[in-house]
């Protein structure tokens, strides 16, 4: 008969383990505590053993009888913790809420991806004033004196400051190159660095064309530095920019402050380099200039050209943006229109 | 600029079974960027000549005709046409179904299909001209002439590019990327990168010379030979005007030149083929002889194009010995140019300074073809070998024609460019060592004559590379890398010495600034242009005094430059206000004063006071003005601290312009004031056009912002025993501000258990007294030796109240 207990004591303990409700637990206490339950008729048993048997068989089963008593009540709880406490037709599909919903502009978002980048790689961070002399703009980039860009269609040059020898005509600055001179000139050689910010052009505008737009540049100096150097610095920026090593290739192309000059260019994502109408169906996006800094423009930072060299890129950093989100439209970008800026948290 | 690809066969024996997209691939990546390949054959698909049998009328129009027509093998079909010069054995172009035509010339292309015309069925088109884009090559009387096709004899059936040979590829050239490249400005200048890139021989033409006896006498005459290093002149008798020879007719329009007679085209074929301007004038027109000399000042000049120039002496012309006869270099005179009479020519070709031509163009707003190539410095040797292939034209044209003078003004003949190049320097900077006789080969192909002394490499540059396009060792070393192809070097990578890290305390401000405002407070950037409207210039400033401008602005209205971000601001609040409510913007971004000009660089340049600012602005409606106004003085009075720069701190000193007469702070780091907080006046709002809102804006000056050099706070150990928060309501008079409050509360002499007081919320209304508000601060309670009873707790804030009671006049709330 003991033996008969303790298998009951298993059996029993196994199938409150084994009950998913309170309902089945239940049902399982009655099939062994309840008045028709096997312990119950265990119970029946005893007073019909031999008398010196009775107590000790009484005190095992009411030891059982405890033991399973326990284990259900600690089952119950068990249960009662695992339902939720919530109401069932609780909607799980309403909105979460929204935290603080500012964002930096798209450009800066994208200034501060290539900042990173290039920081990693070693550049500093350098800015210029909005404000430039013809010098600076022109002259000091081996700009030739009779160069287009220096007339007022391109450039927007101040009232007042509009006459005169370069170094008295100011403008609003047309690119980014003339404030790396800056740079050159109150920095040690070897120096690498990059340079965003606001350009500004004398421009009819449209979906393409701006009067306000963004370039970033990125200029390193150094001895023994070849053209190919450059390769590795654009590679690196559109990666970064777009999550994946992109084609690069070089191919000739001329600006009077480099020498080679190179126009750059990507891979088209769109197709893959099979030709579509985003790339005019030649597999690649023109996406910057650059190549090495004119001896010329090495001179007017104060360095020998002969020992110095580097390689030099200026992005067009709306481009890009448009690019990476599918803009189509360049004048979005200075409208200051909450319903263009809120698509980029 | 378009080029021919049969024009440039001429010059270099192209193979065969060239690959066209090779081609344009190749001289994309070494020249000039091929921007598009047209198959011209294409143009023309489904298009053949047909024969008319017999000209019907239209049952239904009497302006059209059904015509019977042979479109090849006998294969006679009906098509109905509109033309007026229809004729029974007409030979005529027919567009068949699946032709791609424009309709009158006009509008978009269109497919032709087989379709009924007033109820005949009509199988394709009888084209004119100008519905083939061939208007210019075969121009129409009157415009419903058919164009016709009599001197082209061809079967019916024959595909019209095969009868009008018009199987060729046209070249899209980026003028852009040839600017540097005057010698590329032709046929012949592409044909020699091509024979260089593939390795071709290219034809040479051999410089003019003239019929002995022709010299004696003076055809031209130069009275400034440093605007006109050259100019050669040439008498032709026995030649008229008439239609030039047809490929000569049908290489220019490819190129997108009207044919005109062949005596102008016969200039401009030349300018096509080999880049250099020429200009013929009816030498009966010419009195005695050209002179190049400076115009006279007002001195007129009518152009052929009609417009009468009054000259000024910086301007160069084409004179005869009486008046000026032609713009040197951009466009001949309308009174002595080619005439429906001329039989004679006075043929100038000369080479022009190229900045002297490009003032004037710019004078007088007149850009040419001819001005485009000397704008870009034109080699003069080039004027010889012109005029020669000019001659031959002449002679095959008109084989009856005579020079009967020559004249070839070239005092100082032009320099080549010489240049020193060390080898190991070329390597160096390539990456890679490229053998000598690789380079001599690749630079010999394109004009250059090179030479070795050890190290050393001499290169003697080509005339028509010598106009300042070549010219230091960098050129050459261009030249040797785009020949070698850019593709065929490494990616070397980039080697760094370490030096220390990169610590730019001054740009990370600025990135922290802008974070902080974005992220923690939920603000979105945007950016404006750096000048201002005049309106909220007005609104926002005021005044115009120290504030600078542009002299070519990009509208009237908008000249000023920006003093301050807030008039731009305030406008981004006028075009979201259409949109939203609630909203909060900022920028960062320079502005401008017309003062305190200072040299950053070189002493000679004075700039003027530039410095960063950012500036905010958060609008709500007016109900809502004090959560606003405390919304924007927490992201002020926080930045330092989430931003970690020295602490901001308000007073009132000078209320801004534009500022409501109480809602008002000035911002100070230290004793140095760096902006302003404020609520804009109605006012300035009203003057900006804001409708509604309520707008809180704030400006900053970053330049005067003092970023830490690292943190400044430092570690609290964390209370033992518990603080407790207790609040209190307080009535006082509404004059009594919260600064007082705080300080009375946490004066000397306060209770050690007090640790704070927290501003919790301020009423004014119904249920208070008129001229009192009812505040609520928190008290931080608590002991550093153990835990207050509540009897403590309250203790402490009896003391306080009472403070409050005698200090500043409070009262406890009735309730």
């Amino acid at each position: 008969m003991r033996e008969k207990i303790e298998a009951v004591l298993r059996e029993g303990l196994d199938a409150i383990a084994a009950v998913k409700s309170e309902q089945e637990l239940q049902e399982v206490k009655a099939a062994y505590l309840g008045k028709q339950g096997t312990l119950t008729a265990f119970m029946k048993e005893v007073p019909k053993l031999p008398v010196e048997e009775r107590p000790e068989m009484g005190k095992a089963v009411n030891a059982v009888k405890v033991q399973l008593s326990d284990a259900v009540e600690a089952r119950r709880t068990e249960l009662k913790l695992q339902v939720s406490q919530i109401p069932a037709d609780f909607d799980c599909t309403i909105p979460g809420e929204m935290p603080p919903e500012g964002a930096l502009h798209p450009i800066t978002q994208m200034c501060y991806d290539l900042n990173d980048a290039f920081r990693s790689m070693g550049f500093e961070v350098y800015q210029e004033d909005d404000l430039t002399s013809e010098y600076y703009a022109f002259d000091n980039l081996n700009f030739p004196p009779q160069h287009p860009a220096r007339e007022s269609m391109d450039t927007y040059w101040l009232e007042g400051h509009d006459k005169g020898e370069a170094n008295e005509k100011l403008c609003l600055r047309p690119h980014l190159t003339g404030g790396s001179v800056r740079y050159l000139q109150t920095h040690k050689a070897p120096f690498r660095f990059v340079y965003p910010g606001h350009v500004y052009r004398n421009e009819t505008t449209d979906a393409r064309h701006e009067r306000a737009f963004f370039q970033y540049e990125a200029l390193l100096v150094d001895k023994d530095v070849t053209f190919t150097a450059g390769k590795v610095m654009i590679k690196s920026i559109l990666s970064k920019v777009f999550g994946r090593d992109v084609p690069v290739r070089m191919r000739l192309g001329f600006f009077p402050f480099v020498e080679p000059g190179f126009e750059i260019d990507m891979g088209c994502l769109v197709c893959g380099g099979k030709g579509c109408s985003v790339c005019k169906h030649v597999g690649w996006i023109e996406v910057m200039p650059g190549g090495t800094p004119h001896p010329n423009v090495l001179r007017a930072a104060g360095l020998d050209p002969d020992e110095y060299t580097g390689f030099y890129v200026n992005i067009g950093l709306d481009r890009l943006v448009m690019m990476r989100y599918g803009v189509d439209d360049v004048r979005m970008f200075h409208g200051a229109d909450l319903r263009f800026l809120k698509q980029f948290h | 600029m378009k080029i021919s690809l049969n024009w440039i066969k001429d010059y270099v024996a192209l193979p065969e079974d060239m690959d066209l997209m090779q081609l344009s691939y190749d001289l994309t990546m070494s020249t000039v960027e091929v921007e598009g390949t047209e198959d011209l054959a294409k143009r023309f698909d489904n298009m053949v000549v047909g024969v008319i049998k017999e000209v019907l009328p239209h049952p239904n129009a009497d302006s059209l005709k059904v015509c019977k027509t042979d479109i090849g093998g006998g294969d006679m079909k009906e098509i109905v046409c509109g033309g007026v010069n229809l004729r029974d054995g007409m030979r005529v172009a027919v567009s068949l179904p699946g032709a791609i035509v424009r309709w009158h010339g006009q509008g978009d292309p269109v497919e032709i299909k087989k379709s009924k015309l007033r109820g005949v069925e009509s199988y394709g088109m009888i084209c004119a001209s100008s519905e083939l884009g061939l208007a210019d090559l075969f121009p129409a009387a009157e415009e419903a002439e058919i164009m016709d096709l009599e001197e082209f004899d061809f079967p019916a059936g024959t595909p019209l590019a095969d009868a009008l040979d018009l199987h060729d590829i046209l070249l899209e050239i980026d003028n852009k990327s040839m600017t540097n490249r005057p010698d590329l400005w032709g046929h012949y200048g592409l044909a020699r990168e091509i024979a260089a890139l593939y390795d071709l021989p290219l034809k040479t033409i051999e410089p003019y010379i003239a019929p002995a006896g022709t010299e004696t006498a003076t055809v031209a005459e130069v009275y400034d030979h440093e605007r006109c290093p050259r100019c050669m002149g040439i008498m032709i008798e026995n030649v008229s005007v008439k239609t030039s020879p047809y490929l000569m007719r049908s290489r220019l329009w490819r190129v997108g030149q009207r044919p005109i007679n062949a005596l102008v085209d016969i200039t401009n074929y030349v300018m096509f083929a080999t880049g250099q301007p020429s200009h013929a004038y009816d030498a009966d027109q010419i009195v005695d002889h050209i002179i190049v000399r400076r115009a006279e000042e007002g001195e007129k000049l009518a152009l052929l194009n009609g417009k009468d120039l009054t000259l000024t002496a910086n301007d160069l012309v084409i004179s005869d010995m009486k008046e000026p006869v032609g713009l040197a270099g951009i466009m001949g005179g309308a009174k002595d140019s080619i005439l429906p009479t001329t039989h004679r020519v006075l043929l100038e070709n000369a080479n022009f300074e190229s900045r002297g031509i490009r003032k004037t163009v710019l004078r007088y707003d007149n850009r040419t073809e001819a001005s485009a190539r000397y704008e870009k410095a034109l080699d003069p040797d080039r004027c010889a070998q012109s005029v020669a292939m000019a001659m031959e034209l002449f002679s095959e044209i008109y084989p009856e024609m005579k020079v009967t003078g020559y004249t070839d003004v070239y005092p100082q003949k032009h320099q080549c460019a010489e240049i020193d190049v060390s080898l190991s320097w070329l390597a160096s900077r390539l990456g890679q060592v490229i053998p000598n006789e690789v380079i001599a080969k690749k630079l010999g192909a394109l004009g250059f004559t090179v030479t070795f002394d050890g190290d050393n490499m001499h290169v003697v540059a080509p005339t028509w590379r010598s106009t300042g396009d070549v010219s230091i060792k960098d050129d050459i070393m261009e030249e040797v890398a785009r020949m070698q192809g850019y593709e065929n070097f490494e990616e070397t990578p980039i080697s760094t010495t370490f030096t220390g890290a990169i610590n730019q305390l001054d740009k990370n401000l600025v990135r922290n600034i802008k974070e902080y405002l974005a992220f923690r407070c939920g603000m979105n950037e945007v950016f404006t242009y750096p000048w201002m409207s005049d309106k909220y210039l007005d609104a926002i400033v005021g005044s115009t005094e120290g504030v600078l401008a542009l002299s070519t602005p990009p509208s009237p209205t908008e000249k000023y430059l920006r003093c301050s971000l807030l008039p731009n601001l305030c406008e981004a609040v006028v075009k979201n206000e259409r949109y939203f409510d609630s909203f909060a913007i900022f920028e960062e971004a320079q502005v401008f004063f017309d003062k305190d000009y200072t040299s950053p660089n070189d002493p000679c340049e004075l700039l003027p006071l530039q410095r960063r600012y950012v500036s905010g602005a958060l609008t709500d409606s007016y109900d809502n003005v004090v959560s606003l106004f405390r919304r924007a003085k927490g992201i002020v009075e926080n930045m330092a601290r989430y931003t970690h720069m020295e602490a901001l701190t308000f007073s009132k000193k000078e209320k801004p312009s534009w500022a409501d007469d109480t809602v008002w702070l000035n911002v100070w780091c230290g004793n140095v004031k760096v902006g302003e907080l404020a609520l804009l006046s109605k006012k300035a709002s009203m003057d900006c056009g804001i409708k509604n809102l309520a707008t809180m804006l704030f400006e900053l000056d970053t330049d005067a912002m003092v970023p830490l050099r690292s943190r400044d706070n430092t570690f609290t150990h964390l209370p033992e025993f518990p603080m407790t928060d207790y609040d209190v309501s307080l009535l006082f008079d509404t004059t009594v501000v919260w600064e007082d409050i705080a300080a009375t509360v946490m004066g000397k002499g306060g209770d050690p258990l007090l640790h704070g007081v927290e501003f919790v919320d301020e009423y004014r209304g119904k249920q208070v007294p008129e001229g009192k508000k009812s505040v609520t601060l928190r008290l931080k309670i608590g002991s550093l030796t153990k835990t207050l009873t509540s009897q403590e707790i309250e203790q402490v804030a009896a003391t306080v109240i009472k403070r409050l009671c005698k200090k500043l006049n409070a009262a406890e709330r009735a309730n």
